[in-house]
């Protein structure tokens, strides 16, 4: 079983993942159409590469935009999950452990305190990311039972690595429960919402572009974003 | 003298004074009267909607609307349309009062403007926008000088025997003459050629001598003289006369004295009033305060 | 009944059609017919196929639902935080349910989607500046105009505008005689006052080509004689052209896009016609965006610029008054506490965010000049934008989105409103109405000329 599930199906899922972002990525690009978007994406490559860019830099800061600075709490809860469900799933020592012994590399590691730190920080704003939804009418609105299947996806491998972690019960039980619902979050990224892990540089850089070329870019105006 | 005489009328009380005038001057001398009625100002960007002024209500104009108000502006005049004396078109239209009067003005050409008195005042919003009065636009680019009729004590227009010629020796001054003298000529009435001297301190920013002020009045006559007496050949009906004080209450004090039927003035300010001052131009305060219609030449 | 007399997929075509539809007052035989129109859900389905691709797919998508863009639309604001009014519900219940249900949707639903993409949206944009993942659901808001435009679903005034292009290219029914029959009227109207001043009509090669709003040549032509005596003032060689001279588009507003290209191309033509070095468009926000911003895309034109360099009228202002073309008398300077309303359409979505503000650091007083909050391509929406202004039937709506820009304008304290944007203008204009609060407004051509040192050639002989 735990053959299977780190051997055949880590491979699979890994594939799917990457090979699914990478065509969707394409996909993404290739589907941009200068006189339906009316964006002039051709004509100013250049203007439009810095316009991508500024978008992107200014929106992964925390804080960066207005848009940011505008809602502090949201900013706080959703900078604290991104940080850890990017750094956690890279950069935990077991998992470099494991990707060296499948891929024979590996990246670097971050100390384990600060791992259970990130992690326990991903947990904690996720429930404040619930509560958030729940709470607020202009969010729950929206909310259906998918927005919650992507949240129970992409926490489930961190409450069961943490269950693992501190040995709560059965530890291979939650072993294995961590690995499976990691290779669901990669089965899910190309597919559901969660493709925003990548689409989400394709849309800024689309919007960067548009403001860079269109939108007052050519001006010289940089947008106050 | 007058073959065509343009009537902006709101069709309601506030324009009856002018109305009597209007009907009566028509009747008098032949002339056709245009009754011509602003309906509103639109509003809405490029919707139909226009508020209208007369029934404060806002209405969706259309070809029909327009019919049916013009229908209103014949009822509302059926008395003085009744004996069928005065030829008489009517017309309604939207748009900002000042500019549909002179378009309508640049399309029939009158010889007369006579303005009639807004329903609303210039203070609500729709007009607030635009500088000045509608008096005031109309009066500085009309092609035709302007009748205006203010005061109720004003309206009663039983024919002219007294005409009072206000002037500034302005070059608008000279055109207004022409205008009074030809009235005062085929009319067969008297004309009052007067000056008012301004010694109002805000003026001159000090007060005059005695001497000074009479040395001032010598001049003023010798002007008229030349500029206007001099062009009435041997015409012997008028009368000069030159005063000191604040222009326009010299002009109506002096118009009351000699029972003028008509004051006839230069509209000579070029510029509106930008703050929306209450204290408008000199012809303003004399039309305000005249007891007989004013008629202001610009050109 | 599936096609009405009045409302029906058809565009207006002709000056028949287009009076016969005025005379339906006020729309009402026109909504009467629209509660009964078809719902064409294979055209509707095609029509997203062919059109909708990985930008707004991706949009509708990725959207997150997280609700950040809520705060930033004013229709939310000013409806109690309504959450119907969250731009992201406001788009997913629409445009994302047409695309989830394939275009399979009734007429109830399209009732619902007009009323949401014309009364409660005015494609300001401003939304796609707050949202994380760049979802910008003003230009959706724009594309699910055109799908319901295409079906016949929309406000009367605008397939009324939409067709007043088609026949006139123009917004109004104003012929090429009589725009240039009213730009003379007016010029005699001033040229006492202003000697020499004149309307170059049709000169090739001149260096400034000037179009205007119909709005100015039907209601105030004022500001088409302000614009000769300011060009004549500042010594230009300018024209305007007798076919072409219409800048706005509410076709863009009614989402026909097809009278967008016609419209656009007009003035296109009259450029290649005239070559003028530059095109300058008058105070006005969407005639900007449509002729200068989407209409090079419209008419294909792949550099997505119009043929001559296009600017808008306070690009050209502030150059005048930078380079000392036109000089401004310090003494009469404006000593009001005064504020300017950014509009959308150049500001958020062409970038002049600083331009009006150094033509008033040339006319205001210092110390008078008082910023809206928030201002430049954060400003909120006049209110009136994207059409909001001209609908009768979403008129209580649109008066209820005129209450932000009210109280933005009352925190500054200001007395005097610049807004150099004709539906800024008028929504400004009716704010006042509504809520009597006291202020004025103003384009700034007339605020120039009033302060205006006038050249010695241009002094009238006394």
């Amino acid at each position: 079983m735990y053959e299977f599930i780190t051997g055949f199906m880590f491979w699979l899922a890994l594939g799917v993942c990457l090979t699914g972002v990478i065509v969707r990525t394409i996909l993404y690009f290739r589907g941009l159409q200068w006189n339906l978007d009316r964006v002039a994406y051709k004509a100013y490559p250049v203007e439009g590469f810095k316009g991508a860019i500024r978008s992107i830099y200014k929106w992964i800061l925390p804080f960066g935009t207005h848009g940011w600075r505008k809602q502090p709490f949201m900013t706080v809860i959703f900078f604290s999950f991104h940080l850890g469900a990017v750094f956690v799933p890279l950069f935990l020592l077991a998992h470099n452990l494991f990707l060296k012994e499948k891929l024979g590399f590996s990246f670097f590691s971050i100390n384990g305190g600060v791992a259970d730190f990130l992690t326990w920080l991903v947990v904690v704003s996720t429930i404040l990311i619930i509560l958030r939804r729940i709470a607020l009418p202009e969010v729950r609105i929206m909310t259906n039972w998918y927005d919650y299947l992507i949240i129970l996806i992409s926490v489930a491998p961190f409450v069961t690595g943490l269950m693992a972690r501190y040995q709560v019960g059965d530890y291979s039980f939650w072993l294995l429960a961590h690995i499976i619902s990691g290779e669901i979050l990669l089965f899910a990224i190309p597919f559901t919402k969660l493709s925003h892990v990548f689409l989400f540089f394709a849309s800024r850089a689309q919007l960067g572009m548009d403001y860079g070329i269109k939108r007052g870019g050519l001006k010289g105006t940089k947008m106050a974003w | 003298m007058f073959k065509k005489i343009l009537f902006a009328t709101s069709a309601t009380e506030a324009s009856d004074h002018a109305a009597r005038v209007a009907f009566n001057m028509a009747g008098t001398l032949k002339a056709h009267l245009n009754l011509f009625h602003v309906l509103g100002v639109p509003t809405r960007g490029f919707s139909q909607v226009v508020f209208d002024v007369k029934t404060k209500k806002e209405v969706s104009v259309d070809d029909e609307y327009i019919s049916w108000v013009e229908e209103e502006v014949k009822n509302y005049y059926s008395n003085q349309l009744a004996d069928g004396v005065v030829d008489c078109s009517i017309k309604a239209s939207v748009g900002f009062p000042h500019r549909e009067i002179l378009r309508q003005a640049r399309e029939i050409e009158p010889d007369l403007i006579i303005l009639g008195g807004t329903t609303g005042s210039d203070e609500d919003s729709v007009y607030k926008s635009s500088t000045g009065s509608t008096l005031q636009r109309v009066a500085k680019a009309a092609p035709c000088p302007i009748l205006v009729v203010n005061r109720s004590a004003a309206s009663f227009w039983g024919g002219l025997s007294n005409i009072v010629f206000g002037t500034d020796f302005s070059k608008a001054s000279d055109k207004a003459f022409d205008f009074a003298l030809k009235i005062a000529m085929s009319l067969n009435c008297e004309l009052h050629l007067f000056h008012a001297l301004d010694i109002s301190s805000t003026h001159m920013g000090m007060s005059m001598s005695q001497d000074e002020i009479e040395q001032k009045i010598r001049e003023a006559y010798r002007k008229i003289r030349f500029k206007y007496v001099s062009r009435m050949k041997d015409r012997k009906n008028y009368s000069m006369d030159v005063w000191e004080g604040i222009p326009y209450v010299e002009i109506v004090k002096y118009s009351r004295e000699k029972h003028a039927d008509l004051i006839v003035m230069a509209h000579n300010s070029r510029k509106l009033d930008i703050d929306g001052s209450k204290i408008g131009s000199n012809m303003e305060q004399v039309i305000m305060r005249a007891g007989c219609p004013v008629i202001s030449v610009n050109r | 009944m599936p096609e009405g007399i009045f409302c029906n997929k058809k565009p207006i075509e002709t000056e028949e059609a287009l009076t016969a539809l005025l005379g339906d007052t006020s729309g009402a035989q026109y909504y009467k017919e629209m509660k009964s129109l078809d719902v064409d859900s294979k055209l509707l389905w095609t029509t997203i196929q062919n059109t909708c691709k990985s930008r707004i797919r991706t949009w509708l998508e990725i959207c997150a639902h997280c609700g950040m863009c809520a705060d930033s639309c004013f229709l939310y604001l000013v409806n109690d935080r309504d959450p119907k009014q969250v731009p992201a519900y406001k788009i997913q219940s629409t445009l994302g349910e047409i695309i989830k249900r394939k275009g399979n949707v009734d007429n109830k639903f399209m009732h619902m989607a007009m009323e949401t993409a014309w009364a409660k949206c005015t494609c300001c944009n401003r939304c796609g500046m707050y949202c994380p993942h760049g979802i910008d659901m003003g230009i959706m808001f724009g594309y699910l105009r055109g799908l319901l435009y295409q079906q016949g679903f929309v406000p009367w005034e605008l397939k009324i505008g939409a067709g007043m292009h088609r026949v006139y290219r123009a917004q109004m029914d104003v012929s090429e005689e009589e725009f240039v029959e009213t730009f003379q009227w007016m010029v005699e109207e001033y040229e006492e006052e202003y000697p020499g001043l004149a309307v170059p009509v049709d000169v090739e090669n001149a260096d400034i080509m000037y179009t205007v709003n119909a709005r100015e040549v039907k209601h105030y032509p004022e500001d088409l004689a302000e614009a000769a005596i300011l060009f004549h003032a500042a010594g230009e060689n300018w024209t305007v052209p007798s076919k072409g001279w219409e800048q706005t588009s509410l076709a863009m507003f009614a989402g026909d896009w097809a009278a967008c290209k016609m419209q656009v191309e007009n003035v296109y033509a009259a450029m290649e016609r005239l070559k003028p070095k530059r095109m300058v468009g008058t105070e006005c926000g969407h005639a900007h965006r449509a002729t200068v911003v989407e209409g090079p895309y419209w008419a294909g034109r792949k550099d997505g610029k119009p043929p001559a360099e296009s600017i808008h009228y306070i690009e050209w202002l502030a150059e005048a008054l930078r380079e000392g073309k036109l000089k401004i008398d310090p003494e009469r300077r404006i000593k009001v506490p005064v504020t300017l309303q950014d509009s959308c359409n150049y500001v958020r979505n062409h970038g002049l965010r600083e331009t009006a503000r150094e033509i008033l650091s040339y006319i205001v007083e210092p110390g008078y000049y008082r910023e809206m909050s928030p201002n430049r391509e954060h400003n909120y929406c006049c209110g009136g934008g994207g059409g909001f202004n001209g609908i009768g039937l979403f008129r209580p709506q649109r008066n209820k989105g005129l209450i932000t820009k009210r109280d933005q304008i009352l925190a500054t304290g200001a007395k005097l409103v610049i807004a150099p944007c004709h539906n800024c203008w008028d929504a400004i204009r009716d704010l006042e109405e509504e809520f009597e609060i006291g202020i004025k407004w103003s384009f700034l051509k007339p605020l120039v000329i009033s302060m205006l040192e006038i050249p010695d050639h241009m002094k009238p002989e006394e």
